[in-house]
């Protein structure tokens, strides 16, 4: 395999014809302006604009895909700042802080500090990407189906169980995504499972409509519910949109330790960014000479989780990219996007497809500058897309988000499981029971099967080929201690 | 401490939904070829998932509630009490785009859809709602249709869409 250098200096060469440039500078716009939208985090807006791409090639798509995933969170963070309504958990730490700077009249900087540490944070990631995930290739094509069997039980205890405010309630919302994904026809043996003569379901429930029905048509209702008849305040932009002296050189340490604390768990499938960012708050209210501002709107606050973010959101394209595991919902809609061209992201994907692997590592390197460019300049329209009154924006975000659904396969019944889903994704947000692990269960949940039926297979049927091969017994063993000694403690805490 | 109602009705629903999976895991074929693991292993596991967590939440909503949850009261959670006509006129408009999407038409099967969850969200300018849905879907259409290649049902207005979409 050549060495990442000159491999990426090819990618390059393939990002950066003007045809997909456009397709990333299109990425970047569409994925900032849904993004700004009040409620709709990374994971709807990639699914939202998956239609977008149907009719282009594969490379084209990706790279605007990654420009899409990029600028839906750049778009987030100016919502979660002047609007103090986080469109994901992992915006929670930003909101706490940069509410309170735009409150006191400082939403330009902290809308910079948050743009420029994003950029900062992310370039340093995808570099972190390029050098890193050739490594993981040459490992990862040592793995049987056994191992990867343990790193998506792995992904799926870290996603489910350690993520979230309830061991129990991530574990339900993985057990349904995993139910979901065993409806239609079981790929080894060719027989349907759960179809219930639906010809529709044969081809298995698809994770665009799932992501759609939990995230849009369940916040939706939960809305129209709960909290269409609150006053909404908007923080005006007034004032300059630069940072002082003192704010640079408050925020690019904050920048920096968010980075290193934010792209390790990306990268080990350790399941979402929201652990990083508030891991990166809690360090820049320790390492901070002004303690004083902590509530009351400081910079290192912003800085911080953002670049966490970010990091931790590019980390998380090394599993995806190099095993085709997905450890967030994010990653889970973007590796459906990569399904519907018959990509299957894996050690093989860099030394079947270099083109287009390198391109799109490539086009995250474009995509960072694009948004650093456009976002900041453009925040004046950013702002303006806020100012849409409520029921035309949660209008306009459903005829978006059934267009999305349906424009899959023209299909009435994927409109019907759309509402049923958004039935269910208003009573997971009501009780506090988390949606990512459904949608990473529908996803990795066939792919598990498929490659624990080919470890069994292998051994002609012996079950502890799982726990006689060192790496998948030792993977097996960390997911299990990670499931059972938080229980463990808790009941001894009680005793 | 006391039970609580919903809590315990949608545990009972995840155990139910793990018994009938069961139920329908067991009719499945067995035969797993090499691997001796047929296509009824996979919802066997996640039946017997579900079965457990059913009962865990179950014993978690009788022993005083589900633990760590967001509170019950909607003002605590800084929201106000459910709105009916909301949650209502939301649901109106995605099951009436259902209906309408392969007879209407995609524009105004959008436009409805539109008119009916700004309704639920409060606005009382049905005919600006729905012209906005009108423009909004049309151009949606015309973009898709002419540039992307994609198809969306023309409806009731092929005879003013020029023969566009099926």
């Amino acid at each position: 395999m050549p060495d990442a250098f000159s491999s990426l200096l090819h990618g390059f060469s393939i990002a950066l014809t003007p045809l997909n440039l456009l397709w990333g500078f299109i990425g970047v716009t569409l994925g900032t302006f849904i993004g700004v939208l009040p409620g709709v985090g990374p994971a709807l807006t990639v699914a939202m604009l998956m239609p977008l791409t149907i009719r282009l090639e594969p490379t084209g798509a990706l790279i605007m895909f990654a420009g899409i995933y990029y600028g839906a969170m750049y778009g987030g963070s100016t919502t979660t700042i002047l609007l103090n309504t986080p469109g994901e958990s992992a915006s929670i730490a930003t909101a706490l802080e940069g509410n309170l700077m735009a409150k006191k009249g400082r939403a330009g900087p902290a809308l910079a500090t948050s743009a420029i540490g994003s950029f900062v944070a992310g370039t340093i990631a995808t570099v972190l990407v390029t050098l890193l995930a050739p490594v993981v290739v040459e490992l990862a094509l040592k793995f049987g189906p056994a191992e990867y069997f343990a790193l998506m039980i792995f992904a799926f205890t870290t996603v489910a169980a350690v993520i979230g405010s309830s061991t129990v309630r991530g574990l339900t919302s993985l057990f349904l995504g995993l139910l979901l994904g065993v409806v239609g026809i079981d790929s080894q043996t060719g027989r349907s499972r759960f179809a219930f003569g639906v010809p529709e379901l044969l081809d298995g429930i698809d994770v665009v409509v799932l992501a759609v029905g939990l995230f849009a048509v369940g916040e939706a209702l939960y809305v129209a519910a709960y909290a269409s008849r609150l006053e909404e305040k908007m923080e005006q932009l007034k004032g300059s949109l630069w940072m002082s002296k003192e704010d640079w050189r408050r925020s690019w340490p904050a920048w920096l330790r968010a980075t290193a604390i934010g792209f390790p768990f990306g990268s080990i499938p350790a399941g979402g960014a929201e652990i990083p960012t508030f891991l990166s708050y809690a360090t820049e209210k320790k390492f901070t000479k002004h303690p004083e501002e902590f509530g009351k709107g400081a910079i290192e606050g912003v800085a911080g989780p953002e670049a966490a973010n970010n990091a931790s959101v590019t980390g998380a394209l090394v599993p995806l990219l190099t095993l085709g595991i997905p450890t967030s919902a994010t990653a889970a809609v973007l590796l459906s996007a990569f399904q519907n061209y018959g990509i299957q992201p894996g050690p093989l994907l860099f030394q079947a497809q270099p083109d287009l692997v390198w391109g799109l590592l490539a086009s995250l390197y474009i995509g960072n500058v694009l948004l650093l460019i456009l976002n900041l300049p453009l925040v004046g329209i950013w702002v303006k897309v806020l100012a849409i009154p409520r029921p035309l924006l949660y209008g306009g975000i459903l005829v978006f988000a059934t267009l999305g659904a349906y424009s899959l396969h023209q299909s009435v019944v994927d409109l019907i499981i759309l509402y049923v889903f958004g039935l269910l994704g208003f009573v997971m947000r009501r009780w506090d029971i988390p949606v990512a692990p459904a949608v990473i269960g529908l996803i990795l949940g066939p792919l598990a099967e498929t490659q624990a039926r080919r470890a069994l297979a292998i051994s002609q049927g012996n079950s502890a080929v799982f726990i006689t091969q060192p790496i998948s017994a030792t993977i097996l063993a960390i997911s299990f201690l990670l499931l059972i000694v938080p229980v463990i403690v808790r009941v001894m805490r009680r005793s | 401490m006391k039970a609580k109602p919903a809590e315990l009705i949608l545990s009972l629903a995840v155990f139910i939904l793990g018994i009938g999976v069961a139920v329908g895991a067991s009719q499945l074929s067995a035969a797993g070829g090499y691997a001796r693991v047929g296509p009824n292993v996979a919802p066997a596991v996640i039946a017997g998932g579900l079965i457990l967590l059913g009962g865990w939440l179950a014993y978690e909503a009788l022993s005083g509630g589900w633990r760590n949850a967001v509170p019950d009261d909607p003002v605590e959670r800084g929201e106000h009490p459910f709105h009916v006509a909301g949650f209502v006129w939301v649901s109106v408009g995605l099951i009436a785009q259902i209906f309408l999407i392969h007879t209407a038409g995609f524009v105004l099967a959008q436009a409805t859809l539109l008119t009916c969850v700004a309704r639920g969200f409060g606005s009382k300018k049905f005919a600006r709602d729905f012209a906005i849905g009108v423009i909004l879907a049309l151009a949606v259409f015309l973009f898709f249709v002419k540039l992307l290649n994609v198809n969306l049902p023309a409806g009731w207005l092929r005879p003013l869409l020029g023969g566009a979409g099926i």
